[in-house]
């Protein structure tokens, strides 16, 4: 019981975070980015190359995934999202391919077969039963730490209450004198930068192969779908309630069918409320 | 010269014209009304000052002209929009709704606060309530007051008192006016309701169908037979 609720707290922060980038795009951007995995990708492949084959220090390996994953932003941004200006089924095609060519180079370059990503802190404590690696509880405590500074960042600060306004009502952050392309632009960085890093610990929990970016754009869809896009505190809810989901089907059913009931629960939600449990698109 | 002079100005969707060769000049320190029907053209023209239309033609601010500028340098400008359908950020409170308002004048929050609290005292009452849940005659004040927050020197107001019990409109004629007395703003406004820019403004524009059809104060224009009819009531 106690085993559940501690693995439960430390996957359902890693999903905030891995949501939290995706919702700040379609809130701000009104893009459904779908190589948002891609950013997880390419995060736990910077990390592996330069922590783990270079053997730089593992912090420099995070903080130099996180710069890789916002000039990713940038350049998606930049490249796709501007020049298509709001053709969003053209968006969403040309995002879904950038992620299929960035698992392709990363097979070219560092192969097919998936590897081990050495834990960021070593060693493992054992609670009521279950050994909980100190990476997975860094990666949780990361996650809440990052995520409670963005919203602090998005309700205080001149540059995040402007996140909200272009996220609420376009033509009154223009008036307000808002750049909303600038907005835009910084959102998609701070987006890959999120992804990248969740990246990271998404590889260092699970493991690092070229497929990783599939998991994490559902857990994101899904977290998006159940909690109607929403909030960055929606967000946390609803990221609590998929990941005690699969930690439960695991523990209780069979660890085999642990994504299954979140897709199953994606569906129900379409059907029965399609706006999703909190129903509002605004961050 | 003119605060702001506007010059044979056309505005466009897509290929339909929504005005047509408009010219007029405000002069710094009135109170000027545009008024017309529905579908006149009204939101089309202040939309089109503050460069959210395709347009035409001339606008200039102060002898700079701010043709198809972009709408966050014609803020920092120094022209305020309270559009007709506010536009405010729903799910953000009052406080936050008005520094966004600021978000080109920094320096100015305190001062802009304090103008905005003294002229809407329930502003400041209802500081921490979000815009959804408001009255039109708050969102009207909660408009008004971002716009203020870019500390502007022209105001643009659509349709003042669309929706709002008599009262309010009171009120709000009262703030324009004060806006104008004490803060030596600029204000254009537009109006359906003709007895209450009457009221208020020095100067009375009318617009037919995106035509410019008549000008003057407001002596002038109810002495022309058909105006009167149309748009005085008398
Ligand atoms: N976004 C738009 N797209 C196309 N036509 C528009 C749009 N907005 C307004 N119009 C048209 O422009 C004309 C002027 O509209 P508007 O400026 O809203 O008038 P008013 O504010 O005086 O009621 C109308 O014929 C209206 O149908
Ligand atoms: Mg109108």
């Amino acid at each position: 019981m106690l085993q559940v609720l501690i693995q439960g707290l430390l996957l359902s922060g890693l999903y905030a975070l891995i949501a939290v980038g995706f919702t700040l795009i379609f809130s701000v951007g009104r893009v459904l980015n779908l190589a948002y995995g891609a950013y997880l990708l390419i995060g736990g492949y910077t990390y592996f190359y330069f922590s783990q084959q270079l053997g730089l220090p593992k912090f420099a390996g995070v903080a130099l995934a996180g710069i890789i994953g916002c000039a990713l932003g940038i350049l998606k941004f930049q490249l796709i999202v501007r020049p298509l200006k709001g053709n969003h089924v053209a968006i969403e095609i040309s995002t879904l391919i950038l992620a299929v060519f960035l698992q392709s180079v990363v097979i070219f370059v560092f192969g097919d077969s998936s590897k081990i990503l050495l834990p960021i802190i070593p060693g493992v404590e054992r609670v009521a039963g279950a050994a909980i690696p100190f990476s997975n509880l860094f990666a949780a405590i990361a996650s809440w730490v990052i995520l409670i500074s963005l919203w602090l960042f998005v309700r205080s600060t001149h540059m995040g209450r402007a996140m909200q306004a272009v996220s609420m009502d376009a033509k009154g952050a223009a008036i307000s004198g808002v750049d909303a392309t600038k907005i835009n632009m910084f959102t998609w960085a701070l987006s890959g930068t999120l992804g990248a890093i969740a990246g990271v610990f998404f590889a260092s929990y699970t493991q690092l192969y070229p497929g990783m970016w599939v998991a994490p754009l559902i857990i994101a869809v899904a977290v998006v779908i159940v909690g109607g896009i929403g909030s960055i505190i929606g967000t946390l809810i609803v990221a609590h309630i998929v990941g005690f989901l699969e930690i439960l089907t695991s523990a209780y059913i069979a660890p085999e069918l642990r994504g299954v009931f979140t897709m199953l629960l994606i569906i129900v939600i379409l059907v029965w409320r399609p706006s999703g449990l909190f129903g509002r698109e605004e961050l | 010269m003119a605060l702001l002079e506007i010059e044979n100005l056309s505005a466009f969707y897509g290929k339909a014209q929504a005005l047509h060769d408009l010219t007029f000049n405000v002069e710094e320190g009135s109170i000027i009304a545009m008024v017309g029907a529905n579908g006149a053209g009204k939101s089309t023209l202040l939309d089109s000052i503050m460069g959210l239309t395709q347009t035409k033609g001339d606008i200039r601010l102060d002898g700079t002209p701010i043709t198809a500028a972009k709408p966050q340098d014609i803020v920092v400008k120094g022209v305020g929009y309270a559009p007709e359908r506010f536009n405010l950020f729903p799910y953000m409170t009052v406080r936050d709704n008005l520094l966004v308002g600021a978000y080109t004048a920094r320096e100015d929050i305190e001062t802009n606060l304090d103008m905005i609290h003294k002229l809407f005292p329930r502003l400041e009452e209802r500081e921490n309530q979000e815009t959804v849940s408001q009255s039109g005659g708050e969102r009207q004040m909660v408009s008004l007051g971002r716009a203020l927050m870019s500390s502007p020197r022209l105001l643009l107001v659509d349709e003042p008192t669309i929706g709002l019990a008599p009262k309010v409109c009171l009120e709000i004629a009262d703030v324009l006016k004060r806006l104008r007395d004490e803060f030596s703003l600029t204000v254009l406004i537009t109006e359906q309701n003709a007895n209450f820019a009457l009221s208020l403004a020095e100067q009375i524009m009318v617009l037919e169908s995106g035509h410019l059809v008549a000008s003057g104060t407001s002596d002038e224009l109810s002495s022309d037979e058909r105006l009167a009819a149309a748009y005085f009531g008398h």
